[in-house]
């Protein structure tokens, strides 16, 4: 009798996406006698509630008996809110093992995830590498995952990681009637650049190149201005390109991030992200949460280049938004139930045209805005987020003849290898790329010597560099000294960084 | 007597801040009596008044206390000068349309007095110029008159300033307005050295309209006007019209060939204007009168990097034109590697003889 009763309660190992971590969840199944019904307690969301139909008809479309008798789940620990279908498989699992249909041994040291299908199949879940991670993390030696998500979740090792691709193999597995293979790790076909989107397609613009070039070296900021048709968005779309790979542990954490957004694809991403999100987009949007937390842009594109075209058109909410996680490197959203972060290292990229018609300045075309409105347009960006940002680079429009007389150019490869050059430098001296240095690292690392000090100074007085203006020279300088493997700051390095400093359209 | 009269005149410039000048010029002519009491239905049959303005009209009538207003002005420090008083300023007097009021904070010098007028979205080179030409003046003891917008006339305030000299600011809105809102510390710093001018009571707003009609006491306020840097359709060249139409002597200075900025700079050269191409040969032109004598040679500050050029420098410095040049164009021009030219052009700023405009292209200066 006693026996009979431990029996019916069985537990199928679980895990839940927080952020872009998972927690454990126990899925414990009691089949008892009593009216027959199927409830899920342990503060489920609705996609979790509706996975009570969804399991009752996989179970029985996929050959199995779904027991007529009172059927209790409880996803524990209660006080911890679920979402979405993951847990479809260890419900269905827990429930086939306590009515008997499955040994209740088989559950034992194997976690389980996945969505399931009307007909049985399993479908992919999000954050599957997070999922394995946090396996590994409670000993357990085995996973269960969808098929689609398998070589994403096999990725971080230490976990044996078994793709199903139906329910009914997953039990044939978990009674050892079947035999499937561990999965393998594979990584996003493709090179680090794709094709056409080399820095040599883009004829002329030499100066701007340079400052990106800068800019990767340093994980520096930039903003680029300039009228419509100059080539800014196609300059920042081959940013990446000259970014220098992603290391196994970023991609890790690139795929954990894309993956528990939902954008994963079950590969381990290769490529730096990319991200361009339009000027509408919400706070959320950008920087993350929703009451579902989803990661913004900003993490979406950690480990690569996000790009705000068109800078003073966003929101003034969003753009603030992003302070925190440009000083800190991640996203906190605070609930009242709990706080996640995101990681958000990005590289950020601006664009902006100079005035509200885009042409002051322009050679060929007439601009018709007054100086008040270019300078409210200026104005539109708030000082703490310029602050964040290094280089400020103009880029002109060419003339057909210009672009016609363009010598070739170079191509992304050697770019990117002169970028990772200067990067490995600024590991070994301080551990962090330049952008991040401030205070009083930033003067030792930053100390300048003789003719460096001398012009620094000198244009500290007729430039009129600002506090923060003064830092960034110093911060760029070091980059610049860092691309040519010096190891002194000279004055020529001080000269090059002078000219990204920004200029101020309107007045005097 | 005096007082009626000075009443009349204070009437008109509340008046004219709302229907403009034709009608008040016609009015001027009138006895105070007339103007201040005569039922506006009689005056309508003697001039074209519009039913807007006669509405006005009759507002103000019934709403107007010279007493008050006059006990207001003072008391917030402010001068306002009729064509009664004897400090109502001379050359003012002179010109076609004078302002029935000036208000005034501060104190209009009674010197040899230069306007500097230009473009607001002057180049780089146009600023440098202005900026020049006021520290010249300046201390040649000349006053700088322009108009406090932002561009041109503020770099020509910031030249006299600079050398410690007078300069009148003329707005085309009440003497307590600042606008724009930018020139805020500049305003300031012309009021004590100097004056902010306007014939528009305290209070009114910076309306469009007003503006054309402020550049008239601009020419008004100077014997000599110079246009730095002008496009077609400027304001500036209204400055020149009115200047011509007071009689004044009207300057320009060149700017290259076909340049937007420059076109109605250049087309009052090509109409006779004086032709501005050596600041010291000007300033003496115009100084003549002034009481301050030139000072010998050798001054102005020591350029405190050495002068020499490195052989890129120079090749980078002949890249860089009197028009305004993107980086990448004098790269090419030069054939010289992009970090070498950006930091030749760096250190080219630094020794003044190149200067970066507003949107990251080089230019040579003009005044080194």
């Amino acid at each position: 009798m006693l026996g009979f009763w431990l029996m019916s309660v069985c537990r199928a190992r679980s895990l839940s996406l927080f952020g872009i971590d998972a927690l454990p969840v126990e899925v414990e199944v009691d089949v008892s006698s009593g009216l027959p019904g199927f409830s899920i307690v342990g503060l489920p969301d609705a996609a979790v509630q509706e996975a009570r139909e969804r399991v009752r008809v996989a179970i029985s479309n996929s050959g199995y008996k779904f027991p007529t008798k009172k059927v209790i789940v409880n996803l524990a620990p209660a006080n911890l809110r679920k979402e979405g279908p993951a847990f479809d498989l260890p419900i269905a699992l827990g429930i086939l093992a306590a009515s008997g249909a499955l040994a209740a041994g088989g559950l034992e040291g194997a976690g389980m995830v996945g969505e399931l299908s009307l007909d049985g199949g399993l479908r992919g879940i999000k954050g599957a590498l997070s999922m394995a991670e946090g396996a590994r993390r409670e000993g357990l030696a085995r996973l269960l995952v969808p098929e689609r998500d398998a070589p994403e979740a096999a990725a971080i090792g230490g976990v044996e990681v078994y793709g199903m691709r139906t329910l009914r193999e997953a039990v044939e597995f978990l009674g050892d009637c079947a035999e499937v293979c561990p999965a393998e790790a594979a990584v996003e076909e493709g090179r680090p650049v794709e094709v056409g989107e080399d820095f040599a397609d883009v004829a002329g613009q030499r100066y701007a190149k340079r400052a990106l070039e800068v800019a990767a070296a340093g994980a520096h900021n930039v903003v680029m201005s300039g009228p419509p048709g100059s080539g800014k968005t196609m300059l920042a779309r081959r940013m990446p390109g000259i970014l220098p790979p992603l290391t196994m542990e970023e991609r890790i954490e690139v795929t954990k991030v894309h993956s528990a957004s939902g954008e994963g694809n079950g590969k381990l991403v290769t490529r730096r992200p990319f991200r361009a999100p339009h000027h509408t987009v919400s706070t959320s949007g950008l920087a993350g949460g929703g009451s579902n937390p989803r990661p913004g842009e900003v993490s979406l594109a950690h480990h690569g280049v996000l790009f705000l075209d068109e800078l003073p058109e966003f929101s003034r909410t969003a753009l603030e938004a992003l302070r925190q996680p440009l000083e800190d490197g991640q996203v906190t959203i605070s609930r009242v139930a709990a706080t996640l972060t995101y990681p958000a290292r990005v590289t950020l990229l601006c664009s902006m045209n100079p005035c509200p018609c885009g042409y002051a300045g322009d050679r060929r075309k007439v601009c018709r805005c007054t100086a008040g409105q270019i300078e409210r347009y200026q104005g539109r960006i708030s000082g703490p987020l310029l602050d964040r940002m290094d280089l400020f680079v103009d880029v002109p429009r060419l003339t057909l003849q210009e672009l016609r007389e363009e010598r070739l150019a170079e191509e992304s490869r050697l770019v990117r290898e002169r970028v990772s050059g200067a990067r490995g430098i600024q590991a070994r001296r301080q551990g962090s790329p330049n952008s991040a240095l401030s205070g009083r690292r930033l003067r030792e690392v930053c100390a300048l010597r003789g003719d460096a000090e001398t012009l620094f100074s000198r244009a500290v007085d007729r430039m009129g560099l600002s506090g923060r203006g003064h830092d960034r020279v110093l911060r760029v300088a070091r980059t610049v000294a860092d691309l040519s493997g010096e190891e002194e700051i000279a004055a020529e390095h001080v000269a090059e960084a002078l000219n990204y400093r920004r200029s101020h359209l309107v007045g005097r | 007597m005096e007082d009626d009269d000075r009443a009349k005149y204070l009437f008109l410039s509340l008046l004219q801040a709302r229907v403009g000048s034709s009608l008040v010029s016609h009015l001027g002519t009138l006895a105070p009596e007339a103007v201040l009491r005569t039922p506006v239905a009689e005056l309508v049959g003697r001039a074209r008044i519009s039913e807007k303005a006669s509405r006005a009209f009759e507002e103000l009538q019934r709403a107007f206390d010279p007493d008050r207003m006059q006990e207001g002005l003072a008391a917030r420090g402010i001068e306002v000068l009729t064509p009664v008083d004897e400090a109502y300023p001379g050359p003012l007097r002179s010109i076609p349309d004078p302002p029935p009021a000036l208000f005034v904070n501060g104190s209009v010098p009674d010197t040899v007095s230069v306007a500097l007028v230009g473009s607001r979205k002057a180049s780089a080179t146009g600023i440098e110029t202005a900026r020049a030409l006021g520290l010249a003046l300046s201390e040649r003891g000349v006053c700088v008159v322009s108009g406090l917008a932002l561009g041109v006339d503020a770099a020509a305030h910031e030249g006299a300033l600079e050398a410690g000299g007078l300069t009148v600011g003329v707005l085309g809105c009440g003497i307590d307005v600042v606008y724009p809102r930018r020139n805020r510390g500049l305003f300031e710093s012309v009021r004590r050295h100097g004056a902010l001018v306007s014939e528009y009571s305290l209070g009114e707003a910076p309306l469009a309209w007003r503006f054309p009609a402020r550049n008239r006491i601009i020419a008004g306020l100077a014997g000599t006007v110079v246009v730095v840097e002008a496009p077609e359709h400027s304001g500036a060249l209204i400055t020149a019209r009115h200047a011509l139409d007071a009689g004044r002597d009207v300057w320009a200075v060149p700017g290259p060939p076909g340049v937007r900025e420059c076109r109605g700079s250049n087309a009052l050269l090509s109409d006779g204007a004086g032709v501005l191409w050596d600041i010291p040969e000007f300033v003496e032109a115009v100084a003549r009168e002034s009481s301050v004598p030139a000072v010998g040679g050798g001054s102005g500050d020591a350029n405190p990097l050495p002068s020499g050029l490195e052989d890129t420098e120079a090749a980078v410095l002949s890249g860089v034109g009197f028009e305004p040049k993107g980086v990448d164009a004098v790269a090419k021009r030069t054939g010289i590697e992009m970090p070498e030219v950006l930091t030749a052009l760096a250190l080219l700023e630094l020794k003044g003889f190149v200067s970066r405009d507003g949107l990251g292209s080089y230019v040579r200066r003009a005044v080194p």
